[in-house]
This record gives C-alpha cells, structure tokens and sequence, in this order.
C-alpha cells in the first residue's frame, strides 16, 4: 500500500501540469495571435493598431504586442524560425529580410490585396517602401510599415551664440565644417559629431557626392574604390581630426546623441525614428533644438549632392504559420489606409502609405515647441533606399571591421580597397 | 557489482530505484550538455546555410582558423587575460580571506560587502564600471588625475576588463578560501607559536599547505571561468569600439562568428578550439597539483 501513494501522487501531478498546459490556451473562444517587436517606444502605437482591428474587422482575434530588445531579436526569431514556432507577426528589417525571404521563411503576401486592387502596393507605397519589403525574387514578403530618413539635429542655442545662422536646405558640406569651427571658436561647444555609423554616417555623404556603396544597376558590386565613394569617405572620416569633432575613442563611449542632449556637441545625424523619443527623454531640452534637412555636397560626381538614407520596416510572417490566413487578413488591414494612419497618429513612425505622413505631426504638436519635421518629408524627394543585397550579412561584420581600422589610423585608400575585395569576394561564389 | 552474478528481487528493484533518481539529472545532462556538444562537434565541420541547414565542408573552418590573425590575436588576448586575472585575483582573494578570518570588528559587515559584487548582476556591474572608466567624465580618471582613455585605448582595454573581472570574482573566492581557512586547526599556529615560528613563516608553512585543496578548487574554476570570459566585454565594449580587436576573447570572436555573422560553424570551430585548450591546462594542472596539493590534514 505504502508503494502505492507516491505512485498515486505522481500521477496527479502530471495530470495537473498537463492541464495547466492545457490551460495556456485561450478560454475566451477567441483565437490570440502575438506579435513581436524590437522598440517599446512603439509598444502603444502598435497595440492601439491591433485593438483597432479587433474592434472594426474581426472582434474573436485579438493581437498581443511583445518586445524584445534588438540585439536579442534576431537570435529569437532565428531559433524560432528553425523549430517553426515564429510569432505569428513580426517585424522585419531590411538587413535581415533577404537572408529570411529567400530562405521561405517568410509567408509571400505579393497577392495580399489583389481582390481590391491588383496594383495596390505600387498606387499607395513608394518604390523604396516596396523594395525594403521584397525579397531578391522581387515578391513582397512583408507589408510595408513606415520610412524613415536621416536628418540633421542642431542645438539653436549654441548657433545663437556663435551667431551662425541655423542650418537650412542651401547648407553644404563647407557650411557644415565652417559653422562647426565658429561654434568651437565661440563656444567651445563640439561642432558637427561624425562618428562611425554606415546610415546615421558616411552612406549619406557617398550618395550625396554621387558616388555609391553598391552600384545601382545591379545592387550586386560594390563601389568602395568609385573615385566619388572614396572622396566622401575621406572627406567624412577626416572629419574628426577637426578640434571640433570628438575622435572614435570619444564616440566608442559617448554616442553623439548622449553627447548632444547634454549640451557638449551642436550637431549630428539622427534617424527620423528616433526624434520623438529624444523630445519626451530630454524634456529640459525641447525648445533648444531643431531638425534640418543634410548638407549637400559641394561638388558631386553627379546629381545636385542632395541624398538621405531612407529605410523601412515591415510586417511579416511564417510561411509556414499555423494561423496563415487570418494573420493574412490582420497584416491586409496593417497595411490599409486606417491601420497605417493609427500608426502615424501615435507617433509610433511615419507611415509607409503614401499620403499620409502628416499623421505623425500630431503628436509632436504636444510638445511647447513643435520641431519642423515637415523636413522629413521633403527629404522623402532626395532619398536613397537602405543599401542591401543578398550578400550583405556576410560582408558587412568584415567591412565593418575594416573601417573601425580606418579610424585607427589605417591608410583609407588601402583599407578601402581591402572593404572593396571583401564585398567582392561574395558576389563571385554567388 | 559482479557479473553474472544473480540479484535478488528486491535488489533489482532497489537498483532500478537508482537508476530512477538519478534519470532527471542524467537526462538532463545528456539533453542540454552532452547533445549540443556532438553538434557543436559536427557544425564545425560544416558550413551553416542558414536556419539550421548545414553542409559538410570537412576541416574548412579548422584551416581558416588557423590562418586567420584575428584568431591568434584573440587566443593570445584570453590567455593574457588569465594571466592578468588568475594569479591577482587569487592573490588578492586570498589576501581578503585571511584578514575576514581575523579578529575585526564588523566582521559579518565585511563579509557581506566582500561578496556583494557576486550579487549584482554581471551586466549592472558592467555598466557601472563603463562609467567608471569613461575617459571624458568618468571618476577614476577625476580622481587619478589623469585622462587615460581606458576601455578605448588597446593598451589598457583589456586591463581594464581585467579589474573588473578580478572586483567581481574576489568575493566568491574569498568566501570559498574562508571556509578552507576556518578548517584549520588553531592547534597548529599554537604549536607554531611555541616554537617561535614568525606570521610568515606560519602563512607559508601552515596556512598554505592546509589550504591547498581549496585553492586547487579555486583556480580551477578562476582558469575556466576567465577562459571562458565573454559577457563583461559584451557589456563594456561596442561594435565601434576602436580597441575592440585588442580585447575581444575567444568566446566574443565566437559569438560574433556565430550570431553577428552567421557563420556558426566557424564559431563552432572556435568552441572547439577552446574546449580543447581549457581542458589541456586543466589537464597540466591535475598533474602539478601532485607537486603542491597536500591532502593529509
């Protein structure tokens, strides 16, 4: 008998666990799709979206927003991708969505709308909006979310001071350097911050002197010994043997932005996506700043030296999900006028359908000053899509490498070349 | 037991209670250890696809190691950081052991702060110590008086994760060779004492001999865990940081091999290379500890 109540009692116990398992699935009839994402600050304008869709298209699904950090996403979603349990919508980068669509990863959503309208990506997103969303097959594997571009921060008060005149759509990079050394003279303030960063840095100024990190053809050579490339890439990193520009040391400890909201430094380039929570972060500093659009180069190889960076996110999902059509039917209504709206309005980012980027305004209309963010979306004019090829994860890490050599004093033609062979060496074994 | 030799019943029985018992750890065992290490073993010698795909490549990944100067320089940076790490921070932790066995005042006081570094978390304690170190704001360049870029600067990078991972380790180490220290009979020092043997002499012919065993445990651990070194330069250095390939470990080349780049058979290889270099000194060691070691209390 003795032998018999531990038996007993393991077996209750099993029973238990297993209906507590049981007990993780929905009890109230609906059926709850998660949805996972990599920045809190969009938490609220991603789940107002959600809630939205419960209340107007389908009130038995209800959508749960998680957040991980970034440099955990990518593993998660990895490792979830191989056991095929991925969430049932997520985020998709455009550094990761060639590796993941090309592998059938991700769920192709080309014909998502084709009962409404068969040229429907094309008549309400932009060609880059679409390109950041497909794979190297040319099909859509995600719906795309917002844009973003790269814009100039400056602090007004240290322009005041040096009496320079605020930045505006005539700058060039001379303007940039001379307002920068005035504000040193003056103030002894930092001027513009350029550190080392490929879209928040040098990328922007290739473009704009006419030159290009892949070709533009065929987005398969690179062009890191393209005379205009080179030149920029010089005239960027050289940036920082000015006194008034912090060296790699400095940044590899203080991000430029740390450094600009405490007031050492008076310019750099940030990301659009990044504006909003820099004014609720640093509410002692609304007012003493303002956005304006990048400098031109002076003497481009071609164009008018006006170029920005603008990349994208979107909404994917598993090809291989459990739930494929009613995530189809969420991601179809993400995608609509009034899912991407909801995401404007919270100021989550702007919004990839076309027209209605104004929605964003609205919640920097809470602020005592209201930055010019119109900037953002007259950049949209002279942007560049995100550089990306089906290669790119595997040279970036050694490009990457190269450059912080560059930094350490390596000779920039000679490294240059080395970036050029390690891009290079990928397309010849493709 | 004998083979062949016949069990009673209640023998058997009690033998297959045993093997019961002890299944949840040696299944777990085999599941999260010994599993992934055959595989680690395998994906070393292919190249990763991606998402789990992987195709044989032979000794590939072994011949780009062993040709690639990142490679070498980071095998030579965790050894640097052992040497930097295992000797001081026993020293030290040992030193911090005698003077809480002593009789001080507030001496549960002391022993809580000593361990304390062992509570916090590892990337708390990483950030904290980023500050510290800070070349343009940080306190100890304020109090030094000198500007000295110190995470930055590949002289001093891995010096300064040194610091930080002896501060961490001392108090766990202290606390081990505390409990080796109070095992020794006071009986010793009393008959040392009357013969007129000096503190020093007594340190190096009682106290270290006694303790030994503990320290044999203790440096073993300390040699792995610093080979092992990978969250603390995570925590204190970024991608840009120039000084990035003077500091970085084994274990952080690998998680750039494997999870920045993708390429986890590659990174594979480097576990691989690792496993075999902690399990050579390990080796080395349990044959010198014969040398020193005295188990005869």
């Amino acid at each position: 008998m003795m032998k018999r109540v531990p038996r007993a009692a393991a077996a209750v116990l099993a029973l238990t666990l297993l209906l507590a398992l049981c007990g993780c699935g929905a009890s109230d009839g609906k059926t709850h799709l998660t949805f996972q994402t990599w920045d809190v600050a969009q938490r609220d304008g991603m789940q107002a979206m959600c809630d939205a869709y419960t209340a107007t298209v389908n009130p038995d699904v209800v959508i749960d927003v998680q957040v991980t950090s970034w440099s955990e996403y990518w593993t998660k979603l990895e490792a979830a991708a191989e056991s095929n349990t991925m969430p049932d919508i997520f985020w998709m980068h455009t550094d990761q969505i060639l590796y993941y669509a090309d592998f059938g990863i991700l769920a192709d959503v080309t014909d998502l709308y084709d009962s409404e309208d068969p040229n429907y990506y094309a008549n309400h997103y932009s060609d880059i909006s679409i390109g950041n969303a497909s794979g190297t097959d040319g099909r859509m594997y995600g719906v795309p979310k917002d844009r973003d571009n790269v814009v100039l921060v400056y602090n007004k008060e240290m322009f005041d001071a040096a009496g320079v005149s605020y930045p505006d759509e005539t700058w060039t990079w001379d303007n940039l350097t001379d307002a920068s050394q005035k504000i040193y003279d003056a103030t002894g303030k930092y001027g513009y911050m350029a550190y080392n960063d490929e879209q928040l840095g040098y990328w922007n100024f290739v473009y704009q002197n006419g030159g290009y990190i892949l070709d533009p053809e065929t987005n398969i050579h690179a062009g890191y010994t393209q005379p205009a490339t080179v030149e920029a890439i010089k005239f960027y990193v050289n940036l920082q043997k000015n006194d008034w520009c912090p060296d790699q040391n400095y940044f590899a400890e203080t991000s430029p932005g740390t450094a600009f909201f405490s007031e050492v430094g008076s310019m750099f380039l940030e990301g659009s996506w990044n504006l909003l929570s820099e004014l609720k972060n640093y509410p002692e500093m609304v007012g003493k700043w303002d956005i304006a659009p990048l400098p031109a180069a002076p003497n481009p190889a071609s164009g008018d030296g006006k170029a920005t960076i603008s990349n994208g996110l979107c909404y994917s999902t598993a090809a291989r999900g459990k739930n494929l059509e009613l995530v189809k039917d969420v991601l179809r209504f993400f995608g609509s006028e009034e899912g991407q709206r909801i995401q404007g309005e919270s100021g989550a980012a702007i919004p990839a359908y076309l027209g209605l980027e104004d929605s964003w305004t609205t919640e920097f209309q809470k602020f005592d000053y209201v930055l010019d963010v119109q900037v953002c979306y007259d950049q949209f004019e002279t942007c560049v899509q995100y550089i990306n090829n089906a290669t790119r994860r595997k040279w970036k890490p050694g490009v990457a490498d190269e450059m912080v050599k560059v930094y350490n004093g390596a000779d920039i033609d000679a490294q240059l070349a080395v970036m050029q062979a390690i891009a290079d060496r990928y397309v010849e074994t493709d | 037991m004998n083979k062949g030799q016949k069990l009673s019943v209640a023998a058997r029985r009690e033998e297959n209670w045993g093997w019961f018992m002890i299944a949840p750890t040696i299944i777990g065992l085999i599941i999260l250890n010994l599993w992934p290490f055959v595989q680690t073993l395998y994906a070393s010698f292919c190249e990763h696809l991606g998402f789990g795909h992987y195709k044989f490549i032979g000794l590939q990944n072994y011949i780009d190691m062993f040709s690639n100067v990142e490679f070498w320089k980071a095998t030579w940076n965790t050894v640097f950081f052992c040497i930097l790490t295992v000797p001081v921070g026993i020293a030290l932790a040992l030193f911090v052991a005698i003077l809480l066995n002593a009789k001080v005042k507030f001496k549960g006081g002391f022993r809580t702060i000593f361990f304390l570094p062992l509570v916090c978390a590892p990337a708390a304690v990483a950030m904290v110590w980023r500050w510290l170190f800070n070349g343009e704001y940080g306190i100890l360049n304020q109090m030094l008086g000198v500007k000295i870029q110190w995470i930055t600067d590949p002289k001093t990078a891995i010096i300064a994760i040194a610091i930080v991972s002896i501060w961490s380790s001392i108090g766990y180490d202290a606390v081990l060779l505390l409990a080796g220290l109070q095992n020794i009979s006071k009986s010793y020092y009393e008959a040392a004492d009357i013969d007129g043997a000096s503190k020093v002499t007594q340190f190096f012919h009682i106290t270290i001999p006694m303790i030994s065993p503990t320290l044999f445990s203790v440096l073993i651990m300390r040699l792995m865990a610093s080979m092992k070194v990978y969250d603390l330069i995570y925590m204190m250095a970024d991608e840009t940081n120039p000084a990035l390939v003077d500091m970085q470990s084994l274990m952080y080349l690998f998680y750039r091999s494997s999870f920045v780049s993708g390429e986890r058979g590659y990174g594979s290889a480097i576990v691989i290379w690792t496993v075999f270099l902690i399990g050579a000194v390990t080796i080395i060691q349990f044959i010198g500890q014969k040398k020193w070691v005295n188990y005869d209390v």
